[in-house]
């Protein structure tokens, strides 16, 4: 905290600036109660639109294919019901351990990213610390989850903690960046105040960044176990522990019962979770 | 030979600057904010810093502590050569001055309490390291809330004060500090008049009763006459006035703003 590193203040810098007025077109326009598009509107739309035929096309969107295959959907769906609860007691098991992946990684994820964070937010990292964060972050941010797990699957074996591992990671790369911007939002005036009161850069970041910013750090890690709840069904496809496995062995299998009833047991799990932490994020925000 | 008559160490007290400014030079980016400014703070008075605005009142305060980048001149404060600080020097210099803003920038969700134990974070020990504050400490924050008056609101989150009381809690923050001068950058200028000059006089009581220098910046020429006991008046980064508050009289005044008829408009509130 080298008094160089002070910005100036905006009224030292603004003294000198004589304001550039309007030139007579620009006040004209301005004034006219119609006025003609832009030429840069007129060109981006149909650019937008092209993209978006060129993207239509190239995903093979197909309205009659929807139509043709409605019935095979109806028919797949109807093979859902009725929903066999029969090994129930083992899909609650299943639910219970996915759960508890989704925390472990979560707080794991929610601390790492909180350490990432403190580097990688401009208002507090020096240079040298910050561009390399960020660079990290976006490096595991567009790996996909099922590649961690499929890495570390192979590094400690099947189960739940191959699984938890990948969380960790995957959380890192989705709210580390979103920490980092959550501590650069917040009023630099209790900053200014603790630096003025001789704080270490410690209790800096303690008194004058994170009180400021717990709120949506708080918000963001339960949005962040939202997500790995539900990621955490996905894990087990590759053998990293959670409810994924039953459910592609189900699948497998053609044991629809079995598959609706761990389908439902999912969305009343998932449900129940997004409320719950939507009503502490009320309450907190 | 006759005796000579020393000093008593009160009269020396009296007679020493506690902030010493010496031909300043402040830049940013090559363009001179204050030049050759020249400024003495005694213990015990109430010194008022008037200006219009882009005058450099705001620069001459940061300087003091280190937050301006000084090209020139001499700084000395409670001791310290600011010009010329040894490493980690800047954050005692910083925790033996305390610093009241015009924006409060009080912690907003944490309590009226924490808030003025703040004050004391520079050597808190290390207790601090979880957060905690010893019940000295404590103890002491509690009496400065009752010296501003506003002891009743110790558990409320700062946000939840008004304007005038959440300066108050300011001020007791920097009191925590057991501040040997204290700076007030535009302290009033968010406050209603009749809060603006309770706010004064708590700042003015503070300089007599604790025999501090407290240094304040103003826009408003009357509330300076009012709670100074001197004026010092910058211009375009130059220092034209100084004298005691009761002797200046409106020529002398008027030279602060001479030519600056549009700034009023352009002040920053």
């Amino acid at each position: 905290m080298s008094a160089t590193t002070e910005t100036p203040p905006a009224q030292a810098v603004r003294r000198e600036t004589t304001p550039t007025p309007l030139s007579a077109a620009e006040r004209a326009r301005l004034e006219r109660a119609f006025t003609a598009p832009r030429t840069r509107f007129l060109i981006g739309i149909p650019v937008a639109i092209l993209l978006l035929l060129w993207s239509f096309n190239g995903a093979e969107f197909n309205f009659a294919k929807l139509g043709q295959g409605t019935v095979n959907m109806g028919e797949f769906l109807s093979r859902l019901f009725p929903p066999d609860f029969g090994k129930f007691g083992t899909i609650a098991a299943l639910l219970v351990e996915t759960f508890q992946m989704a925390i472990v990684g979560t707080v794991l994820g929610a601390v790492l990213s909180l350490f990432v964070a403190f580097a990688a937010a401009s208002n507090i990292a020096p240079k040298w610390l910050y561009y390399p964060a960020r660079w990290v972050m976006n490096v595991i941010r567009s790996v996909p989850d099922l590649v961690f797990a499929l890495m570390f699957v192979s590094a400690v074996g099947l189960g739940p903690f191959a699984g938890i591992l990948a969380m960790t990671l995957g959380s890192l790369g989705s709210i580390g960046k979103i920490f980092a911007e959550a501590m650069e939002s917040v009023d630099r005036g209790p900053i200014t105040a603790m630096q003025a009161v001789g704080a270490s850069k410690r209790q800096v970041i303690q008194y004058g960044v994170l009180p400021q910013a717990a709120p949506l750090l708080v918000s963001y890690t339960l949005l962040l176990f939202e997500g790995n709840v539900r990621g955490a069904t996905i894990l087990g496809l590759v053998g990293a522990g959670g409810i994924g496995l039953e459910l592609t062995t189900a699948m497998r299998m053609y044991d629809y019962g079995h598959l609706s009833a761990i389908i439902i047991c999912i969305i009343v799990l998932v449900t129940a979770i997004d409320q719950g932490s939507a009503l502490i994020r009320k309450r907190i925000t | 030979m006759p005796a000579v008559q020393l000093p008593t160490t009160a009269e020396l007290r009296h007679a020493l600057p506690l902030v010493s400014v010496r031909g300043l030079r402040v830049a940013y980016d090559e363009q001179l904010v204050l030049n050759g400014v020249e400024l003495d703070l005694f213990p015990g008075e109430m010194v008022a810093l008037l200006g219009a605005s882009g005058s450099g009142k705001s620069t001459l305060m940061k300087s003091l502590t280190g937050f301006a980048p000084i090209s020139g001149g001499s700084v000395r404060v409670a001791g310290h050569d600011v010009t010329n600080l040894a490493r980690g020097e800047l954050r005692t210099l910083r925790s033996e001055v305390g610093q009241v803003f015009q924006q409060f920038n009080l912690i907003p969700r944490l309590s009226v309490l924490s808030n003025v134990l703040t004050g004391a974070l520079h050597g808190a020990g290390p207790i601090n390291m979880v957060g905690g504050f010893s019940s000295a400490h404590r103890a002491r924050a509690m009496h400065l809330l009752d010296r501003v008056g506003i002891a009743h609101k110790a558990k409320d989150a700062a946000r939840s004060l008004s304007g005038g009381q959440q300066q108050r809690v300011a001020i007791a923050r920097a009191l925590m500090q057991q501040p040997r001068a204290i700076l007030a950058d535009e302290p009033v200028a968010s406050l209603d008049p009749k809060l603006a000059d309770s706010v004064l006089e708590l700042l003015r009581e503070i300089a007599t009763e604790d025999g501090i220098p407290v240094l304040v910046s103003l826009h408003v020429l009357p509330l300076a006459l009012a709670h100074s006991d001197r004026i010092v008046g910058l211009r375009h980064g130059e220092m034209v006035l100084s004298g005691r508050t009761a002797q200046l009289d409106a020529a002398q005044l008027a030279v602060l703003y001479q030519d600056e008829e549009g700034a009023g408009d352009e002040r920053d509130h």
